[in-house]
């Protein structure tokens, strides 16, 4: 009845989104941005994703068709000209740079720990979340886009130990405190080991994202010395956890601009 | 992979019960898809396990020999190795000539078997493969498939008599060359496609891939090529894509096999051909193996595995496990140096040997840690700037929405999508409109009186993207960069972090935040509207109430006064009531039949009115 503005609501994935910065905030993470539409250098090389890997291949990726090399191009911090590092060859190829629409926010943190190391800030941690693209049919499970949250902490003795404590604290603030987590084994090229994340939700093992020990080619690849240096990375979908969370059935709703959706 | 039970018991007769086996499976090595129980009685039972083996351990898991080794390392069971049991009659020497004429192949062993009699399959064979799937064809058939399951060496075998001068190779297709396949089908080949052919032009199958029909068995066969090889793994992926092909074959070369796999591959056919036809008569085998698989060290220190897992690993911990896996290995010093087995291609560096203590050990031996470090995190101005954006558009009361990034026009494109938008917004407004139409409709289901809605997100022009801010109602939509938008605040550091969305959230039914979404009905709704007249001492929670307790679950919003004013010492009500099913359309009969009911329970009142 009051005249007086009412607050407007906010999208579910902006509310967890925020919780979920808060959560690692509280452990010394720093936020970390980036682009959307993103080099192949950055979204698989870096990565240390095979040339030849399946992800690579246009039913799972969305590759950008190729307009000419433009000097805009050049907003990507690339590779060392005087070093012949292969980053710069690549950008400079005559067929422009490849790009992608990131298909992780991992392409994110690695930028983060690249300048991290190039200011001489480690240890460093990042957190980052952001829109992500993959080219799959949709269903109720699947959407060509979806948000994911990516974290990387890296130091001299950054270990297992330390991911399981970080995801700990992540997931019960998630999803309450008697929340338990567990590591099984699994594979990415990103991480070696590599490991499933699974959190016990409402008595249930639920899968929740894949995590690691960043593989020593991807320090390298970011100017980093894995003699030196070691770190854990882990990424996961932010919309599934909201979907465990709140009981969510569809995550394609949370794209239909159907304001129905901020219950929360 | 599908993994019989009752397979596995051959090799691992102490092999841990199903239950044990599942959780076995998922904390020490792979997730366990689906595990299916066959057969009725005690006698004929089985248990299948779809086991998701990851693409590090598809070099020697993809198969029961495999599964099996490792649950005897693993478990430190007995394993019952086979291949004492691998045995044939002298062979005889052999005209076959093999040539390999690309790189890409990597090993091709062959032999010749004469005398052999096509008839179905024993017994114990035709039940192994029934019960992971595979249908029984023929005992010789039967024979390779068992061999790929078996010990994950895909093997092939073709009718001699189609083999012309017994001389057979291994070359790139002909740009255009054409394969009829087994089982029908023409495939089309060019020439980075790799077939084995004889000298002749006849194409007999395509490499690590499928059988041709040219060299396909039959009931009168007598005569038969035995094939064990070793292809590029890139290469096969990329044929059996470009051709749309999939097969178990397939499925293990493009995963890459290890080449000193073949030649146990073949001990292992000609076995069991033999045992199925004991008049069979074998001639040498022709090995073509240009460079042997090299044999790799590794080294590393227990101290590291210790610091990446952040558990204590000892030395004879260590020992342990390389005894049980049946490495050789030398140590000094806490430095281990390993000789890789030929078929663990995946371990190469010491991180690869963490991850192996880590999953043998158990993840769970790790002890969480909240690291204590000092970091320096510094403010993300992005970050910042969305947040202010929002906070600011919400206290305006404007709802936040995310729409789609993929439209049927724009100016950057995406060379294949798997729906029919094929380019990327360059504006949010267009998304916006659409939005506010779709909301406009439901105006009287979200209570509100108009709809407001922004959304912040990322657009994309020709060579550059942008982060955007779109905002409006059904009048107009504004839109500008984020940048534009926040020039208002200069410093972001102003907003500490742990401010971030506070005092934002806030439902739209509901003071308090629900820990369960509702979803909503697909079906229409029907809004209705009842406006009383009462004494002025008539508060309207009294009138609210008997609205209430004459409706029933069909209401899904309300009653909601909307409005109210006093006249001649009586004061008027009106209230909002939205009607809708979960399970049908509602008709505008059955809501009126709510509506006159309420009226009814009002006019019982006195001095009370609907208008």
């Amino acid at each position: 009845m009051s005249k007086e503005v009412k607050t407007g609501t906010m999208h579910p994935l902006s509310l967890l989104a925020n919780q979920a910065y808060e959560a690692f905030i509280e452990m010394g993470f720093e936020i970390a941005t980036g682009p959307e539409l993103e080099s192949e250098w950055y979204n698989f090389d870096v990565l240390n994703v095979p040339k030849d890997h399946p992800a690579r291949d246009m039913q799972d990726t969305f590759w950008i068709k190729l307009s000419a090399p433009t000097e805009n191009f050049g907003v990507f911090a690339l590779g060392d000209e005087k070093t012949g590092d292969p980053r710069h060859l690549e950008f400079s190829s005559e067929q422009g740079v490849r790009q992608v629409l990131r298909t992780h926010t991992t392409s994110v943190t690695a930028r983060a720990i690249e300048q991290a190391g190039e200011e001489g800030i480690l240890s460093c941690a990042f957190i980052s979340i952001g829109k992500v693209f993959r080219n799959e049919a949709t269903d109720i499970t699947h959407e060509m886009q979806f948000f994911q949250i990516d974290g990387a902490m890296v130091g001299e003795n950054i270990s297992i130990a330390d991911l399981k404590g970080v995801l700990t604290h992540f997931y019960k603030k998630m999803l309450g405190d008697e929340v338990e987590i567990e590591f099984r084994p699994s594979f990415f090229p990103f991480t070696e080991p590599s490991i499933e994340v699974f959190a016990k939700f409402k008595g249930k093992w639920l899968e929740m994202m894949g995590a690691g020990m960043l593989h020593p080619n991807v320090l390298h690849n970011v100017g980093l010395d894995p003699k030196k240096v070691q770190g854990f990375a882990f990424g996961g979908g932010l919309d599934r956890i909201a979907m465990i969370k709140w009981g969510i059935p569809d995550v394609r709703l949370f794209y239909q601009g159907d304001l129905r959706l901020n219950q929360f | 992979m599908k993994v019989s039970y009752n397979w596995l018991k051959w090799y691992v007769p102490e092999v841990p019960s199903v239950d044990k086996l599942v959780d076995i499976f998922n904390y020490h090595l792979c997730e366990v898809e689906s595990l299916q129980k066959l057969g009725t009685s005690e006698v004929d039972e089985d248990f299948i396990f779809d086991l998701k083996i990851l693409p590090n351990r598809a070099h020697d898991l993809l198969s029961h020999q495999g599964v099996a080794r490792e649950l005897a390392s693993l478990l430190n069971i007995k394993f019952v190795d086979p291949t004492p049991k691998y045995k044939i009659p002298k062979s005889h020497p052999t005209k076959l000539v093999k040539k390999i004429k690309t790189p890409k192949c990597r090993r091709y062993m062959g032999r010749i078997v004469r005398n052999v009699k096509i008839a179905p399959s024993p017994e114990w064979v035709i039940k192994h493969l029934e019960s992971i799937g595979q249908r029984s064809i023929n005992n010789i058939v039967d024979a390779t498939n068992i061999v790929t399951f078996d010990c994950g060496q895909p093997a092939h075998v073709f009718d001699l008599s189609k083999v012309k001068d017994l001389k057979l190779q291994v070359r790139n297709a002909n740009n255009d060359e054409k394969m009829t396949m087994l089982g029908g089908g023409e495939k089309t080949l060019n020439e980075s496609m790799m077939i084995i052919a004889d000298d002749y032009g006849n194409g007999l199958d395509i490499a690590g891939i499928k059988g041709g029909k040219y060299a396909e068995l039959n009931n009168d066969t007598t005569d038969i090529i035995l094939e064990c090889a070793n292809f590029d793994p890139i290469s096969v992926r990329k044929t059996a894509q470009a051709l749309n092909i999939v097969t178990d074959a397939k499925k293990r070369f493009e995963n890459d096999l290890s080449p000193e796999l073949a030649s146990y591959g073949m001990l292992e056919l000609s076995a069991l051909i033999y045992e199925m036809c004991p008049e069979a008569i074998f001639e040498d085998i022709v090995d073509v193996y240009p460079k042997k698989q090299e044999i790799k060290k590794l080294s590393f220190s227990v101290n590291k595995i210790s610091k990446i897992l952040g558990l204590e690993v000892s030395i004879d911990g260590i020992e342990d496990i390389l005894k049980r896996y049946n490495f050789q290995y030398e140590e000094n010093k806490g430095i281990f140096k390993i000789t890789v087995p030929a078929m663990r291609l995946d371990l190469v560096i010491e991180e690869d040997i963490a991850e192996e203590i880590g999953r043998i050990l158990g993840y769970d031996k790790v002890k969480p840690i909240i690291p204590k470090i000092n970091f320096k995190p510094k403010v993300n101005e992005t970050y910042a700037k969305i947040s202010w954006a929002r906070n600011k558009l919400l206290i305006d009361g404007y709802n936040e929405v995310m729409t789609y990034v993929f439209c049927d026009k724009g100016e950057v494109g995406v060379m294949q999508n798997a729906s029919d938008k094929k380019f990327l917004r360059t504006n949010l407004s267009d998304g916006l409109k659409e939005s506010i139409k779709l909301n406009q409709v439901n105006m009287p289901l979200l209570g509100l009186d108009q709809i407001k809605v922004f959304e912040i997100g990322t657009v994309f022009t020709k060579d550059n993207e942008e982060m955007h801010v779109a905002y409006g109602d059904k009048k107009e939509v504004k839109e500008m960069t984020l940048d534009k938008f926040t020039d208002l605040v200069k410093n972001f550091s102003v907003f500490a972090l742990g401010d971030i969305g506070q005092g934002t959230h806030g439902s739209l039914n509901s003071s308090s935040n629900p820990l369960h979404f509702k979803m909503w009905s697909l079906f229409p709704f029907i809004a209705r509207d009842i406006a009383v007249w009462v004494p002025e001492k008539v508060s309207s929670s009294e009138v609210e109430k008997i609205i209430k307790n004459n409706t029933n679950e069909l209401i899904i919003k309300g009653p909601e006064l909307f409005d109210e004013f006093k006249k001649d010492g009586k004061i008027s009500y009106a209230f909002r009531l939205v009607f809708q099913s979960y399970n049908k359309t509602l008709t505008d009969l059955e809501v009126n039949e709510i509506m006159n009911k309420i009226t009814d329970k009002i006019k019982e009142n006195n001095g009370w009115q609907v208008r």
